[in-house]
């Protein structure tokens, strides 16, 4: 040891600088892991250990006395992210043919000529929860119901990667501006803007691409969101939306995105293209 | 021109030296003390409210087990009179968007988020939590004033975020009592 050392060692400032800060750092954490955890009106903790163990950030889940369940079928699927990412050619094949007996609805390649939603184009995502919640009967049709009954997961994985691949239907963009509750939703009513989902300005995984689909089918399934007849969105995220909504704006948007112009009965062209 | 002070001998330096540094080292630890009591002060005055216990759930599987699925969220009446709270928050709404306590009650919220990041936070309240996916937040509260308050999230979520907020209402302990008896969850929305 060195001469520098030996008088640091021997000078009185050494053990009453090192025990006074001993002594503010025992003091710290005594406050910090007993004191305020105990004096914490948000938690009761059984014994000083588990006040000890929490404020360390150990985890530790409550037994949470009995969920409600449900007394309807709810939605069984999980979203993540990246989900259904990069069919192979061979899933395509698969869901193409698969696809022979939804054509009679859905039309040849998921263009649909009727009040049936058309496939084509359609997220991967989307096609698999829907057929997913047909299947458990979180989303209600009588007439979807009996179609998916002996599909697989692989086969309904299969049916989305065809539908998501075949091209969408050629745009038909009313001219003019989108109506107020698509462009920028009603913030002072709690309504985000469609395409903040729906795929226009960002993407939330679950969320379908309307433009296209038939105006009878659109607002069908918002009215149906927001009496709550329709109740398969995870966490009430769709519902919340449409619960809000006026029949005018539910109205408006049914509209624009099937590609009509303008409010109902307003236009000349109101009756010719709707069904 | 004046001439400089001649230094000073060794044995005064060093004195000198030594008040100064004891000076010093009493600030040292002066600020050191006021620290750990100004932590401890606002903690127990609930100025800051850093949550004790960490619970985790899996942000993804929220509505397919446990107690934020979908018909579990909302107000329920405990046994020992109190209400717990539970709440998602997901891009872009609160489930469920309208909350609904009864006042002068001991109120425990629950809550966490599907997605990312969201704030909850309630009008004119010191009620303040961030919904971290992944964690519940979790605050007991008491209201002591009737009437609707709002829930805007304050963490900036994505690109609906200034359509993300919710409503809080306090009614009267008997009007909740008689809206929660047979219903197991309560809310007030429509
Ligand atoms: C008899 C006609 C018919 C047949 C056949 C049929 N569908 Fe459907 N499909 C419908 C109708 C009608 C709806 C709208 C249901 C509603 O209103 O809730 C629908 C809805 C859907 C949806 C939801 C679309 C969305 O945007 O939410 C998907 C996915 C779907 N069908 C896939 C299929 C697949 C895959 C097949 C073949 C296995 C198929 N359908 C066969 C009539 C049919
Ligand atoms: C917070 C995100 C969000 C916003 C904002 C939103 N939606 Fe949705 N919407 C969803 C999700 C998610 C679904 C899928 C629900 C499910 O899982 O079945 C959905 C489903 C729908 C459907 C049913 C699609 C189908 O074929 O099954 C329609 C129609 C719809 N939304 C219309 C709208 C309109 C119109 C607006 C704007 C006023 C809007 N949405 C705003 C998230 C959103
Ligand atoms: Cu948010």
């Amino acid at each position: 040891m060195n001469r520098e050392w030996a008088a640091i060692l021997r000078s009185k400032w050494f053990p009453a600088s090192v025990g006074i800060t001993a002594a503010l750092a025992i003091a710290g954490l005594l406050v910090g892991f007993v004191v305020l955890p105990l004096a914490d009106r948000n938690e009761q903790f059984h014994s000083v250990w588990d006040a000890i163990c929490s404020a360390a950030g150990l985890i530790q889940n409550a037994a949470r006395e009995p969920v409600v369940q449900a007394n309807y079928p709810t939605t069984r699927v999980e979203l993540t992210p990246r989900m259904l990412r990069g069919a192979s050619a061979e899933s395509i094949g698969r869901g193409a043919t698969l696809a022979l007996r939804c054509t009679m609805c859905h039309g040849a390649r998921g263009l649909s000529e009727a009040n049936t939603p058309n496939l084509a184009g359609q997220y991967a995502v989307v096609i698999y929860k829907q057929l997913m919640d047909f299947k458990t009967g979180a989303r209600v049709s009588a007439v979807m119901a009996p179609l998916v009954g002996d599909l697989s997961d692989q086969d309904m994985r299969d049916l989305a990667a065809y539908y998501a691949y075949l091209p969408r239907v050629p745009a038909s963009r009313p001219a003019g501006e989108p109506p107020q509750i698509v462009a920028s939703g009603a913030p002072l009513r709690s309504i985000a803007p469609c395409g903040a989902c729906h795929g226009e300005l960002a993407s939330k995984p679950g969320a379908a691409w309307l433009e296209g689909q038939p105006f009878d089918y659109l607002r069908t399934q918002l009215q149906d969101f927001a009496s709550g007849a329709r109740r398969n969105d995870i966490g009430e995220q769709m519902r919340n939306v449409a619960r809000g909504m006026t029949v005018a704006e539910i109205d408006a948007a049914s509209r624009f995105y099937a590609g009509l112009r303008g409010p109902t009965g307003s236009q000349a062209d109101a009756s010719s293209k709707q069904h | 021109m004046t001439e400089p002070p001649p230094p000073p001998s060794h044995d005064e330096g060093a004195e000198r030296i030594e008040g100064i540094e004891r000076r010093w080292a009493m600030v040292g630890i002066g600020v050191l003390l006021v620290l750990v009591v100004v932590a401890a002060f606002a903690g127990i005055h609930q100025a800051a409210m850093p949550q004790s216990r960490v619970e985790i759930v899996d942000p993804l599987r929220l509505h397919l087990s446990g107690e934020f699925i979908d018909s579990n969220l909302g107000s329920a009446v405990e046994p020992d009179g109190s209400v717990t709270v539970r709440a998602i928050g997901q891009e872009y709404s609160f489930t469920p968007s309208c909350i609904l306590v009864p006042r002068d009650t001991p109120i425990t919220f629950r809550a966490t988020s599907a997605d990312v990041v969201h704030g909850f936070l309630i009008d004119g309240t010191d009620i303040n939590l961030m919904l971290v996916p992944g964690y519940i937040s979790s605050l007991r509260a008491r209201f002591e004033t009737l009437g609707e308050r709002y829930m805007p999230c304050h963490e900036f979520c994505g690109t609906g975020h200034e359509g993300m907020w919710g409503r809080i209402k306090v009614v009267d302990k008997a009007v909740f009592a008689q809206m929660a008896a047979g219903a197991k969850r309560v809310s007030c929305v429509k």
